[in-house]
């Protein structure tokens, strides 16, 4: 897990309902109808709550190592994200408020760390912050 | 809503077939959909120059798969087309049959799903272009995991009461000849092998291979060709809806079938407390209790005490997914929508045996698919 600056996830609003979503649309507002270029990058803070949460014990796909735990997180600027949770989830639940973080997950191939978006329980994060 | 045309003109299914669901096996599907089609035949007591029209309902076949198998009863030339709508196109197919009815267009009008599995799903959704979070780590037993949590959380229900739905629908199976999976199981072992979250092995549907059919005829038709009309049954409603958008969190399975299942017994001036049998969409059990809310059976939160205390097995209040439904009677993708109306029908006939609702007068077939769309019938003995 690497803690750095607040993350922000970009998605869009649309100039004309000004509905905010994510993930970011390159066809249209799926609200009013507004195309594309009606529709202009906003960015979310990775903050919000858990909605619902599941550890999923088996994946058709054997790169991926499970057990892993998944959850549906509303953002507190609007939005519902579904993303993987990792650090200590012995007390995340229902209700618990989680932030982003990244993940290394390997490199390209021109040798370039790739990171992925993660969250973790927010308390467990500002304890691993200050200690 | 748009005019009900099956109110105007009336629709009925007259005859109903299937081959058994199963595992994927060297059964082509020309054997498998024949099968099931020659059943639905003999059942009406019609020939196939009778038939003016066909559906079939499959997703995973490809392009083309209907005539080379249909002109086995004979090259008639009449029109035929596939119907794909995710696991709703058998479904579907029923709802293009009832529509070719009640218009006046046709008398008689074949609705069947045939598939096999082909590795994966090759579903659109995902080469749209469009990039989320989850990547690959939500598919849909993880995705109804995550709902399952939130009903859980929600309403102070356990994991067990959410995989009482499973005990119920594969004891219902194993008394259907069609299931892929025909053994009354305990609690232990429903409980035993974890996919994801609460779902385990035995609450997600089998994926595999099979075949239904159903023929839909007029009024007309059944004095025209002599079918037995004490074995007819109406269809009252066919109403199929897609995805709008909903408040963030907010169950969106749920709600499109909650606004899906309004219209359609809206329709059929049908009370939904009133239905007395139901196939319903439960491709993972925590499905069958947000549905069963949803479709306004009993009020959000009251399923699992309900389905754990027997008021919806076979003998209850409602009968749900008495054919075993898709946990256990299987979901092979195109034929399971047509299968349901099948079952349906079978019930309102007063002919399922050991899996018989007994003194079954309405029934409800309910499927959802991805993309995300949902159709309801609403039958009527």
């Amino acid at each position: 897990m690497q803690i750095g600056p607040p993350i922000v996830i970009v998605g869009h609003r649309c100039t004309r309902c000004e509905r905010v979503a994510f993930p970011p649309d390159p066809y249209g507002c799926e609200q009013c109808g507004a195309e594309a270029d009606q529709l202009e990058p906003v960015e979310l803070s990775a903050r919000g709550r858990i909605h619902s949460l599941a550890t999923v014990h088996r994946h058709h796909d054997d790169a991926m190592e499970t057990p892993f735990t998944v959850a549906t997180i509303v953002l507190d600027d609007g939005p519902s994200v579904k993303a993987v949770l990792i650090g200590d989830l012995a007390e995340a639940a229902v209700g618990t408020d989680v932030v982003g973080v990244t993940e290394a997950t390997g490199h390209d191939d021109d040798g370039i760390e790739l990171l992925d978006l993660r969250f973790t329980p927010a308390g467990a994060l500002s304890e691993a912050v200050t200690s | 809503m748009s005019r009900n045309l099956l109110a105007e003109r009336e629709t009925f299914v007259v005859g109903i077939g299937f081959h058994q669901y199963q595992r994927k096996s060297k059964t082509t599907y020309v054997t498998l959909g024949l099968t099931a089609a020659r059943a639905a035949l003999a059942d009406a007591g019609i020939e196939w120059t009778d038939v003016e029209s066909a559906y079939n309902g499959t997703a995973l076949l490809g392009m083309g798969s209907s005539r080379i198998m249909l002109s086995r009863l004979g090259s008639t030339g009449i029109p035929m087309a596939q119907v794909e709508n995710a696991s709703a196109s058998g479904s579907t197919a029923v709802a293009q049959a009832c529509m070719e009815v009640a218009s006046g267009q046709s008398d008689v009008v074949l609705a069947m799903g045939v598939d096999k599995p082909r590795g994966g799903l090759g579903a659109a959704p995902g080469q749209a272009g469009i990039e989320n979070l989850e990547g690959g780590t939500i598919v849909p037993f993880t995705h109804f995991a995550l709902l399952a949590s939130e009903y859980m959380s929600a309403h102070g229900v356990s994991a067990e009461e959410v995989a009482a739905v499973a005990l119920k629908n594969h004891r219902n199976g194993a008394h259907n000849p069609y299931a892929q999976r025909q053994k009354v199981r305990t609690m232990e072992e429903i409980m035993a092998e974890p996919i994801s979250g609460s779902m385990t092995r035995l609450q997600c549907c089998p994926v595999g291979e099979g075949a239904a059919a159903v023929i839909v005829a007029s009024g007309e038709a059944i004095e025209r060709l002599g079918i037995d009309r004490t074995r007819a049954v109406r269809v009252l409603s066919s109403v199929t809806r897609t995805e709008r958008l909903y408040g963030p969190g907010e169950g969106i399975d749920a709600a499109l079938t909650a606004e899906t299942a309004g219209l359609a017994f809206d329709a059929a001036s049908v009370d939904p407390k009133e239905v007395d049998v139901l196939e319903v969409h439960d491709a993972f059990s925590i499905e069958e209790l947000l549905y069963t809310e949803a479709l306004g059976l009993c009020a959000p939160g009251e399923a699992a005490s309900l389905v754990a205390s027997g008021q919806f097995d076979l003998g209850g209040r409602c009968a749900l997914s008495p054919s075993g439904g898709l946990l256990a009677m299987g979901h092979p993708i195109g034929p399971t929508g047509t299968g349901q109306v099948a079952e349906i029908t079978r019930q309102l006939r007063g002919e399922a045996g050991e899996r018989q609702q007994p003194n079954a007068k309405i029934g409800a077939a309910h499927m959802v698919g991805i993309g995300a769309v949902c159709v309801v019938h609403v039958l009527q003995a």
